[in-house]
């Protein structure tokens, strides 16, 4: 039960409020080096999530759909699980569990850099296969026909158109992935996030800090998006068959 | 290492009260988020410059930003500029229900978009009205082209709700992290966080997939 709330109550409650909503960003200002490492270290932890998970990702997806029988069950649970479970349980089991098993004690930024790699890839897998599939089977079958290896038919032709079309998925996957670093603040990665946290706690000015830190982070993702889109419309053409 | 999986039994109320507050924040987000997305899609495509504007600006600025952030926004800076104390499940429930009304959003307007303008001019010729065009023939069809990529939204709901215990929310995630720092079973825990996660998702997203394979549209 709240308690009742008194006229008085209200008229202090304004006068705080009144304090608080003076606007006050020096510590945003004075900090903006501290910031600015944070955003280098999102953004180097996006980059290796995005190695990671391409690699990864594009090995599952050829896997499933070129592997045999026997490979495609345990590589279409793999992607299943990971698309049912929360990043956030993925990167606490790495950062806190994994090591009690293997005794294999990783930094939180490459703890981050696993867990996030693992879930993305079964992301990645699943825009390789939707890819590779809307290459029509005739082109496929024309090579096998012409005398081609499955190797050369998915170099020469499927891929090649595969991967254009691929391209605005893989922009979502951009914008995903560096929205998925500020996740990483949970286990202690001194990005963005994490240190907007400690600012604000450090200068009491929890508006001016976050109000700042969603600033940067719209003015990250935005042009991330924006270019891959402008990327396809210039090479869209290449991927029509 | 020495396992003891006891634990999971001994702690079985306050896990199955986390999966409740899990599946309340997905369903309650939910009902909130799709007359959200709907009135962000109206205001998008209505002839009103400053509707669209505004309707532009939310979702593409809650789009952009990690859910993780707006949670802690919603956490720090809510109660001080609206003036008001709100609980923790709450507070979660806001930014949850600001991310995925962005979404449906976008949703909604892409699924109403999709219908060709043809059929529209067709409707207006034929002498109806644009709200009987809109009901007769644009939102059946629509609905067709939204409903697989609403059920997509719905799981990453589901584990997106996960991210509201850093503010406390007592949900599935936060309680299961609670009793592994109380009793030190991390292994154990978070194990067993992970598979009633995968129990409950499992379904989810095979539902999801059963879901875009039956609303397939092939024009």
């Amino acid at each position: 039960m709240r308690p009742c709330v008194t006229a008085q109550d209200r008229a202090t409650e304004r006068d705080q409020r009144g304090c608080l909503l003076e606007f006050d960003f020096s510590p945003v200002v004075d900090s903006w080096r501290y910031l600015l490492d944070g955003v280098g270290i999102s953004l180097m932890l996006s980059v290796w999530t995005m190695l990671g998970s391409l690699a990864l990702g594009a090995a599952v997806g050829l896997g499933r759909v070129y592997g045999s029988a026997w490979l495609r069950v345990p590589l279409v649970f793999y992607i299943d699980t990971m698309r049912s479970i929360p990043v956030l349980v993925v990167l606490v089991w790495i950062y806190f569990a994994m090591p009690l098993l293997t005794g294999l004690n990783l930094s939180p930024f490459w703890s981050a850099a696993v867990a996030l790699s693992l879930h993305i890839a079964a992301y990645v897998a699943e825009i390789i296969r939707a890819g590779i599939q809307s290459v029509r089977e005739g082109q496929t079958r024309a090579g096998l026909a012409l005398g081609m290896s499955t190797a050369q038919v998915v170099r020469v032709i499927v891929l090649p158109q595969a991967l254009v079309r691929m391209l605005p998925a893989f922009g979502s996957i951009v914008s995903v992935t560096i929205k998925d670093t500020a996740i990483a603040s949970v286990i202690a990665v001194p990005e963005l996030l994490r240190r907007s946290e400690t600012l604000a706690g450090q200068s009491f000015r929890p508006i001016e800090v976050f109000t700042a830190a969603m600033l940067i982070y719209f003015l990250l993702l935005v042009p991330a998006t924006r270019l891959i889109d402008l990327l396809y419309r210039r090479v869209a053409h290449l991927g029509r068959s | 290492m020495t396992l003891d999986w006891s634990i999971v039994w001994e702690y079985r109320e306050d896990l199955l009260h986390g999966v409740l507050l899990t599946i309340a924040l997905t369903v309650i987000t939910m009902i909130v988020a799709i007359p959200g997305g709907i009135i962000l899609a109206m205001m998008r495509l209505s002839r009103s410059r400053i509707l669209s504007t505004i309707s532009l600006c939310f979702v593409e600025l809650f789009r952009n930003l990690p859910l993780i952030l707006v949670v802690y926004w919603a956490f720090y800076v809510m109660p001080i500029v609206l003036g008001i104390q709100i609980a923790a499940f709450e507070t979660g429930l806001i930014a949850l229900c600001l991310n995925v009304s962005a979404y449906n959003g976008e949703t909604f307007r892409a699924g109403i978009n999709s219908i060709r303008e043809g059929q529209v001019n067709a409707g207006l010729a034929l002498g109806m009205s644009r709200w009987q065009v809109m009901r007769e023939i644009v939102i059946p069809q629509a609905t067709r082209r939204v409903l697989p990529v609403l059920a997509s939204t719905w799981v990453s709901l589901f584990k997106d709700t996960s991210l509201v215990s850093v503010i406390a929310v007592g949900e599935l995630a936060h309680v299961a992290l609670q009793i592994r720092s109380q009793t030190f079973r991390v292994m154990e825990m978070l194990t067993a966080m992970a598979v009633i996660y995968w129990l409950l998702g499992y379904p989810q997203a095979k539902l999801v997939d059963w879901i875009h394979s039956k609303f397939k549209v092939a024009e």
